[in-house]
């Protein structure tokens, strides 16, 4: 057989690494765009601060015209490599570019970044494109198969990242590198903790075990989801629109677990937080003892099993 | 509402939050200010707050179903590993030892292919040498035309002399400093070392090529009886810069051979175990390259006795000898 059958998938998710403390983190992966744009700002950094140099050179006639674009091309060279290598030193990770975009390079296996990484998968950049960029801008215009050769490289080298899931240049495959989102940590307070508006609503709606047999997780934080946004206030053109929504949502909920005491519409809120809170408390319980609920078909697939 | 009444998970929340809004607060000055500037009882706090959130991060899989206290936690303990993984390197400590240790120590250890990478060019070069006193027509087999600058078997003794002592270069130092540096040999010192990763066979082959132009070109001389003073002339910056080629073609051979010959690891993994070592003659291999440089753009217009030049050239090399020799050694 030419195929063999692959091993089943044991590898974390494109988006986890596991750092040393053993729980995995969720990291998503930067794509290629950002990434791009990241290049970008920091090409034109480099290019800037080489240029000022460029002409300070001139002012201080200290060059002739004829070794001007091997001169321009050396400085913006000796700016780059150290300027790549320099701040994702210091920065963790983060040149100024990638500062703005908020990405940064992370190691691949959990570990802290090293400089050996640090300093390889900038290498590898220009190897991979600055170098032979350079070459085919120095390069008289009769060479043609060396200056086609040097496209092919550049294009190979920019499809690699397509190739594997983490979006790794071939820099970062041999530092051991990828480049991540930055995760940004904002908390929400929490929807079962606060107090229901109405005093006697905890004792108002109450719901039987068999009655929240029907949801799982995900309907669980779609609603969690939607009474956050719920709570926001709206203009007067929208509110009639917002209790229509709570009202469908309340119907559909009571049809689904039988739940059959009439609710007035003032009180569509208040039974669904006590809805959730209830619902949150019994999933959260049944996931104690092992029964983990993804979503509402959790019957469904626990008897094919 | 009082604690009671609370559900499970929010009781969990309830009792770690400060903790966890201290931590976000030392995660953001680590990263405006950087761990080193940190108070002890700050970086501290840091760390412990960090392990207590992953063990909160992994409770909180398992018994929350609070999506925003679930997704907080995973951002927070992913910035909080960030900055308490972060490198905490210096760039002047990088640098020194890097020249103070790893460098010669990776020389020391691929001591091996450096010397497979000599005997490349040697041998390229005893070829050369010796196919040219057979016929002269190979000179422009070997040379690449337009990089002898008009030096080949027409050219008459005197125009070769003129050029190996000229005083007046048309270029300023700057000039023929950066100009060398985007010449042939920089070009060949990338690509020996960058082709290398294809089974060495081209890595070698360069290497070998790049001899056989240097001992055709060391016999056109040696023939008008000029072998001397080209020897002197080509030692200013040549012992440099022909040692940064065969440092480039060593780093070269050990990705190549790395992924010929990976032993017991996957080939993935001996090429990125290889890149170690590879990355540091890269580094190594580029200052020689910038030394060679400046040697030709400023030092070799101002020697003109070949006694001097043969002994600032090869007194250069054997400054690079040296170090690569005895230049980080643990003292036992």
């Amino acid at each position: 057989m030419i195929f063999r059958s692959r091993k089943p998938d044991t590898r974390l998710p494109a988006d986890e690494i596991m750092p040393p403390e053993g729980v995995p983190l969720k990291l998503p992966v930067a794509g290629l765009g950002v990434r791009f744009g990241a290049q970008i700002a920091d090409v034109l950094i480099t290019f800037v601060g080489a240029l000022a140099a460029f002409l300070l050179l001139i002012a201080l006639r200290a060059t002739d015209p004829k070794s001007m674009l091997a001169i321009g091309v050396l400085f913006f060279f000796l700016i780059r490599v150290p300027y790549y290598v320099v701040s994702e030193l210091i920065w963790n990770g983060q040149t100024l570019g990638k500062r703005f975009l908020r990405i940064k390079v992370v190691a691949h296996d959990g570990g802290p970044l090293t400089t050996h990484a640090v300093v390889a998968r900038n290498l590898m950049k220009e190897a991979e494109v600055f170098l032979p960029a350079t070459l085919l801008l120095t390069l008289d215009g009769n060479a043609a198969i060396p200056a086609l050769l040097g496209i092919a490289w550049i294009l190979a080298t920019l499809l690699v990242p397509l190739m594997n899931r983490y979006r790794m240049r071939l820099g970062d495959m041999i530092a051991g590198t990828h480049v991540i989102h930055l995760p940004e940590p904002i908390l929400l307070k929490d929807l079962a903790a606060e107090a229901p508006t109405g005093a006697a609503s905890a004792e108002r709606f109450t719901f039987l075990p068999h009655q929240l047999d029907h949801y799982g997780a995900f309907e669980l934080q779609t609603l969690e989801r939607f009474l956050r946004v719920e709570e926001r206030s709206v203009a007067q053109s929208e509110y009639a629109n917002r209790r229509a929504t709570l009202a469908a949502i309340v119907d559909k909920i009571q049809h689904k677990i039988g739940h059959a005491d009439p609710v007035p519409p003032a009180e569509h809120r208040e039974f669904l937080r006590a809805f959730y809170n209830a619902q949150r408390q019994h999933l959260e319980q049944r996931q104690l003892f092992g029964d983990r609920r993804k979503d509402k078909h959790f019957a469904a697939s626990t008897e094919d099993e | 509402m009082n604690e009671g009444d609370l559900i499970r998970s929010a009781r969990f929340r309830k009792e770690r939050e400060a903790d966890w809004k201290r931590l976000e607060r030392l995660v953001v000055e680590a990263e405006t200010s950087g761990i080193r500037r940190m108070s002890f009882a700050a970086a501290r706090d840091l760390s412990a707050l960090y392990r207590q959130a992953t063990t909160a991060l992994a409770i909180a899989r398992e018994i929350s179903l609070d999506k925003a206290l679930l997704d907080y936690l995973e951002a927070l303990t992913a910035r909080a590993y960030l900055s308490v993984y972060a490198p905490q390197e210096r760039v002047g400590g990088v640098v020194r030892r890097f020249f103070a240790q790893s460098g010669p120590q990776a020389l020391r250890r691929s001591w091996l292919f450096i010397l497979i990478a000599y005997l490349c060019l040697g041998l390229g070069a005893l070829a050369g040498y010796l196919l040219y006193r057979e016929s002269t027509a190979w000179y422009h087999v070997f040379m690449p035309s337009g990089l002898a600058g008009g030096r080949g078997p027409e050219a008459t003794t005197e125009y070769l002399r003129s050029v190996l002592y000229d005083q007046n270069p048309d270029t300023s130092g700057l000039g023929a400093f950066a100009t060398f540096l985007f010449s042939h040999n920089t070009r060949i010192a990338f690509l020996v070392f960058g082709l290398g990763v294809f089974l060495c066979f081209p890595a070698i082959l360069l290497t070998f090529q790049n001899g056989l132009s240097l001992g055709a070109f060391f016999a056109l001389h040696v023939d008008r009886g000029l072998g001397i003073d080209l020897a002197a002339w080509l030692s200013v910056h040549g012992v440099t810069e022909l040692s940064a080629i065969c440092v480039a073609c060593a780093g070269g051979l050990l990705l190549g051979a790395a992924i010929l010959f990976p032993g017991e690891r996957t080939r993935r993994d001996a090429l990125r175990h290889a890149g170690r070592d590879a990355a540091k003659l890269a580094i190594v291999a580029a200052s020689m390259l910038l030394v060679a440089a400046f040697l030709e753009g400023f030092a070799r217009q101002l020697v003109q006795e070949p006694a001097t030049r043969f002994a600032l050239g090869w007194g250069v090399g054997l400054l690079w000898l040296a170090w690569a020799v005895l230049a980080g050694r643990s003292p036992r």
